[in-house]
């Protein structure tokens, strides 16, 4: 009897260490597949390739990490991109300087990122309707400026994208760089670990004196921030601000947060490998199906399906934690803890 | 100067009202450093609005607060923390995601130079030397969530020590705690007092505040009515007091003696689930109450579930009123006439903003419900609940209120009306004392005796052994996930705990 | 904030307040404030009242509300159904492609249903007497696939409902898009486009009787039976349900079926007003967030537990409304956004301020 529990126990062990690394096992299952349909893929001119595109949604990821580990969500940084790109676009046509425009962008995402917050925390508005509204409300704000007309932005712009310090495009080094940045201020700064804290138990963090208000503000103007600058990075690619620019992309950034292990309840994930991982795997696929010359009606029913099986794997890995977490009872068990 | 002589805290005259009713009423009182101040009191008698005064949590309408001679007012949590007053909630204030240095100092983490960074290092020392002044041997990087209950409470003492509490208040502190966590509490409540800190120590068992205290303060609705040095007092003087007439008994007496013979209404053999329970055989007859006793941790909760359909199990078989059962769920196991009063009402016993009614009538939905639709006859269902609410006793104005508003013997009354609705003939209750009043004991005693009577067999599960040896026909022990032994009436304490604690030490 | 003081004398003023509270607390506010609406704009923009526009209000009424029901119920046990929307896209194209009458192949010949629905003569029951009756049938069943797909994730393999139904969002619009490559459909047979453009009696339509017979029947489910409080009672307290015996996953699953099933029947209204097989009702989230948006202002709140039809049919009757009248009022696209977004923070504004109200009386 004890010999079966035994094998058992080991067995689950085994499965969840399978679960655990599952955002890794996947993506090197991505990648082999996808190198085996087209073995140009795993030139690394194309892995770079990858990164390039993957880093503006990168961005946005990173932001929306802080939200979802307060147990918030933004909605609305699609509209924020598109606000943001649109004074960068405006200025830029003016032939202001290229930093003077990046400021002003920023600036945009820093304040339509305080207006959510000013809703959230000084109405107590849930962050789901707060930036539903804003997200609606952002885009026509941005089409009234535009008119719903397109903006082209100078070539000063683009060539700037196209910088490749060491091989390797400007746009890795700003994802590179947010990254960096998000991970020390989560995981070294106080306000960082009060992130976590208020995402754990809100109560508790207003019980032992945290500022609950000034950290939900934070996390909603970084967010803001962070799509302002994935917008200046995405506009600088493509060297165009079209009326649908940034329509959609908030659901793309949960499901990177989420595909990294991100929850949607707060309190848990990271930035680093977390949402990395994620936002890799979404632009992976991707790009792997272009390269397979997959039909591209066909590209977004395969996005879907991966998307799906990982979110089931994390499903599956939840339970199965949940269920191990309970067998505490009888001594011959050790517990795994958390990871 | 000796520190035991002036108080470290007065306070006078203390009053505080909401909605114009009187929560507390002129309450005064002092404690000296190193001294230990027991509060007892009924739910509602004013104990926890007045420690939330102290704590600076709710401010007062009229009175005054003193800490070493210097008048205090507190008006956030941060001023208490401040003045050297810590508050350690029954909640506890614990970060589970979070590692043990981290919710020691996660409002004063220590800074790498004049950088906004956190020093690591340092924060490891500084937490590794907090725990080892309270003798909590861990790791201080492990993460809360991975923590016993009697560990996290000890971090949140942690917690208090290290911010140079002078003044710690306990509120429940033992509801969670294993017996052995306990004692490791009651030893590290003397150190502290050694030390020099004053303590309340608030909770509803008065056998420990009995043992704890130096002084013990009784409040009733709102106003003190009596304080003094412990040997003043015992259990019985402390019940009344706390009731404001005699109990003539704690217990309900007994129905008419059992019939040997009587069929058993639930019967297990070898049920196991690895890595929770581990052979469980037993019998529960007809009109039986047959109590469990065992730790926290010693499988009790987990058998109920597994007995009400909620856990599975691996091997064994389960027998309910002489049919058995195989793949159990809850709609199953309710369908076969068991019913389950959970430890706790909050999260699993109550829908909290639905209605009186609404709650006692969710088991039995389908007897007031008619065509294959299940229309509910509105008028019916309401009538019966009436009913049930009368039986129970229940105090409510309206029974279209939530039953959040209720307190927490009629929450708990609410929850045994609507499985007392659907008729059981197996009826689990987990801990259904915990957290309500003498008075409220008493009537939850007097209901399960009438359960009892009409031929229910109850299964009670308790940590408090006083109360099952005062209710129960016979006693199991579990103990690791297994019965470790059978008594029978009359009870012997000292073998029962024995049974329990084996091993466990 | 002044602390309420019960033995204050009711004055003229205090009756007023009362008066006022009284108001917002009520639960007919939504469809009181959408009265005062029409009644403001009325002199405004005389045209609101014309005929014409009102039987244009009521058809867009329709099939919102029938969408906006099934939201309901998801959103009443704490879930959210994102995928709403593909769900009328598909069912859309699938009936579209059961029953037309006519197929270009410069435009089809390249799909996956060419040869296999379509052909040059239309859907595989082109012309039949059938043609409709079984394209319905096909409708609700694949609405009802997808629904059970969603509720067995989320009740079984406990996926969050937000991500669950955002995954089937993306994945069955774009299955829509891919049966088409895009193209609409159109050419669909006369019996059909009368349900969304016919009506029976004056001012009674087709698409009246089929939204008004569903609100009312699910709304009398919910209220009325025992799987009714089944559904309140998993949005308040999902354990303490399951231990009442209530089986949480049969209802969890019921709910998103019925919320697709719900979708189906606005996907049948929507496509037969358009005469068009519409693969484009799942691309952008205009119509989503119409949904959600008419949903949370009518009261139902997103937490779970609490909810009802009857807020939903005011809660869609005001949204579309004030669409309306912004249209009315010449206003552009943009500033119908702008005022759509004002209009979804003032309602959750106002929800915080009548809890509070609703907290102190």
């Amino acid at each position: 009897m004890r010999e079966t529990n035994r094998r058992g126990i080991l067995r689950d062990r085994f499965v969840l260490g399978v679960l655990r690394s599952s955002p890794f096992i996947l993506f090197a299952l991505l990648l082999l597949t996808f190198g085996l349909l087209s073995p140009r893929f795993l030139q690394p001119s194309t892995l770079l390739l990858i990164l390039n595109q993957a880093s503006y949604i990168g961005i946005l990821a990173v932001g929306m990490t802080l939200v979802l580990l307060t147990a918030g969500i933004d909605l609305s940084v699609g509209s924020i991109m598109y606000l943001a790109a649109t004074v960068a676009g405006l200025l830029l046509q003016r032939d202001l300087p290229i930093a003077a425009a990046l400021a002003a962008c920023l600036a945009t995402g820093a304040l339509y990122g305080a207006v959510n917050a000013f809703f959230i925390t000084r109405f107590n508005v849930i962050p789901f309707v707060v930036t539903l509204a804003t997200l609606i409300a952002g885009r026509g704000l941005g089409l009234a400026i535009t008119r719903s007309e397109g903006l082209t932005l100078p070539n000063s712009l683009f060539t700037l994208s196209s910088l490749r310090p060491f091989g390797v495009p400007i746009a890795v080094y700003v994802f590179a760089g947010v990254v960096l940045l998000a991970t020390l201020f989560l995981q070294l700064t106080p306000l960082g670990r009060h992130i976590y804290a208020i995402g754990n138990d809100p109560d508790a963090a207003e019980k032992a004196g945290l500022n609950r208000k000034r950290t939900i503000v934070a996390v909603y103007v970084v967010s803001g921030v962070c799509a302002a600058l994935a917008a200046f990075v995405s506009i600088s690619q493509l060297g165009i601000v079209n009326p649908s620019f940034g329509e959609g992309e908030e659901l793309d950034a949960v499901a990177a947060a989420v595909l990294g292990g991100t929850s949607l309840f707060g309190g848990v994930g990271s930035v680093f490998p977390g949402t990395v991982l994620g936002t890799l795997l979404i632009q992976m696929v991707q790009s792997g199906l272009v390269f397979a010359r997959v039909d591209i009606f066909i590209q977004p029913l395969v996005q879907a399906l991966v998307i799906l099986v990982a979110v089931l794997i994390d499903s599956a890995r939840n339970g199965l934690l949940a269920r191990l977490r309970r067998r505490t009872i009888r001594k011959t068990v050790s517990v795994p803890g958390g990871d | 100067m000796t520190a035991s002589q002036i108080p470290l805290l007065e306070v006078e005259g203390l009053t505080k009202s909401f909605f114009g009713v009187r929560a507390v009423s002129e309450v005064g009182f002092g404690i000296s450093a190193g001294r230990l101040l027991g509060v007892v009191g009924e739910n509602g008698a004013g104990k926890s609005t007045l420690m939330n005064m102290l704590g600076g949590v709710v401010p007062p309408d009229a009175g005054t607060m003193v800490v070493s001679g210097r008048p205090y007012a507190p008006r956030r949590p941060k001023d208490a923390k401040e003045a050297g007053i810590a508050f350690i909630h029954q909640e506890l204030n614990l970060f589970t995601n979070l590692s043990i240095a981290e919710n020691l100092f996660i409002d004063a983490y220590p800074r790498l130079g004049g950088l906004p960074f956190i020093h690591r290092a340092d924060l490891r020392r500084r937490a590794k030397r907090a725990l080892g002044a309270i003798g909590l041997n861990v790791p201080v990087t492990t993460r809360v969530e991975a923590l016993a209950p009697g560990e996290r409470q000890l971090v949140e003492i942690a917690k208090a020590v290290n911010a140079e509490a002078r003044l710690i208040i306990f509120d429940e502190p033992t509801t969670s705690l294993t017996h052995r966590e306990t004692e490791r509490l009651f030893t590290l409540l003397e150190t502290l007092k050694g030390e020099g800190t004053a303590i309340i120590y608030i909770s509803h068992i008065l056998a420990d505040v009995l043992r704890l205290a130096d002084e013990v303060m009784v409040l009733r609705d709102g106003a003190l009515v009596e304080r003094g040095p412990r040997p003043t007092f015992d259990t019985r003087r402390l019940i009344s007091l706390m009731v404001g007439r005699d109990l003539a008994q704690l217990y309900p007496p007994p129905a008419a003696p059992q019939d040997a013979a009587v069929e058993p209404v639930l019967e297990t053999e070898g049920l196991t689930q690895p890595g929770t329970i581990q052979d469980i055989s037993f019998r529960l007859h007809r009109g039986e109450t047959l109590g469990v006793f065992g730790l926290m941790g010693s499988g009790r909760s987990e058998l109920a579930r597994i007995l009400f359909g909620l856990d599975r199990y691996r091997t064994g078989r389960l027998t309910l009123r002489g049919q058995p059962v195989d793949h159990l769920t809850p709609q199953e196991a309710i369908a076969r006439g068991v019913a389950f009063v959970t430890e706790n009402r909050r999260e699993e016993g109550l829908l909290m903003d639905a209605s009186i009614t609404e709650n006692m009538s969710l088991v039995t939905l389908h007897e007031d419900a008619r065509g294959s639709l299940g229309v509910i006859q509105q008028r019916d269902l309401e009538g019966r609940v009436a009913c049930l609410g009368g039986e129970l006793r229940l105090k409510a104005p309206d029974y279209a209120h939530p039953v959040r508003t209720l307190s927490g013997g009629n929450q708990q009354k609410v929850v045994l009306g609507k499985w007392l609705a659907a008729k059981p003939d197996v009826l689990i209750i987990d801990e259904p004392t915990r957290g309500i009043d003498v008075g409220a004991k008493y009537e939850v005693y007097n209901l399960v005796r009438e359960l009892a009577a009409r031929g229910t067999g109850v299964l009670f599960i308790s940590s408090e052994l006083e109360e099952l040896i005062g209710m129960c026909d016979r006693l199991l022990v579990m103990q690791n996930g297994e019965i470790v032994g059978e008594f029978g009436s009359p009870f012997d304490r000292e073998a029962i705990l024995a049974a329990a604690f084996r091993e466990a030490v | 904030m002044r602390s309420v003081n019960p033995t204050d004398a009711p004055n003229r003023t205090g009756g007023l307040a009362t008066l006022g509270r009284r108001l917002v607390v009520s639960e007919y506010f939504v469809i009181l404030l959408a009265a005062l609406l029409f009644v403001v704009l009325w002199p405004i923009v005389p045209r609101i009242a014309s005929p014409q526009n009102l039987a244009n209000l009521a058809s867009n009424v329709w099939p919102l509300l029938a969408i906006a029901v099934g939201q309901t119920l998801v959103l009443i046990v704490a879930g959210i159904d994102l995928s709403q929307i593909a769900v009328v896209a598909l069912t859309s194209v699938v009936g579209g492609a059961v029953m037309t009458q006519a197929a270009n192949p410069v435009l089809f010949e390249q799909t996956p249903l060419w040869g296999v629905l379509l052909s040059e003569g239309g859907g595989i029951l082109s012309g039949s007497p059938l043609a409709v009756p079984v394209a319905l049938v096909v409708m609700l069943g694949v609405g009802a696939l997808i629904g059970l797909f969603n509720g067995s994730l989320i009740a079984f393999a406990r996926v969050p409902p937000f991500i669950m139904t955002l995954v089937s969002l993306s994945f069955f619009s774009s299955f829509a898009v891919f049966l088409t490559r895009a193209e609409n459909i159109s050419n669909l047979p006369s019996a059909f486009t009368v349900l969304g453009q016919g009506e029976i009696l004056p001012f009674v339509s087709f698409a009246a009787l089929v939204s008004l017979s569903l609100a009312l029947s699910i709304g009398f489910l919910l209220s009325r039976t025992v799987f009714g409080r089944w559904v309140y009672a998993v949005g308040q307290n999902p354990r303490a349900a399951t231990i009442s015996g209530v089986p949480r996953a049969r209802v969890v699953v019921a709910v998103y079926t019925l919320s697709a099933l719900c979708a189906t029947v606005g996907g049948v209204l929507y496509s037969a007003r358009l005469g068009l097989g519409r693969p484009g009702f799942g691309q952008g989230f205009d119509l989503l967030l119409d949904v959600i948006g008419a949903t949370v202002i009518g009261g139902t709140s997103l937490f779970g537990g609490q909810g009802k039809i009857l807020w939903t049919v005011f809660g869609v009757i005001l949204f579309v409304l004030l669409t309306n009248a912004l249209n009315l009022l010449n206003l552009s696209y943009f500033t119908v956004n702008i005022v759509k977004g004002s209009f979804i923070l003032a309602a959750a504004l106002l929800d915080v301020a009548r809890r509070r109200l609703l907290v102190t009386m």
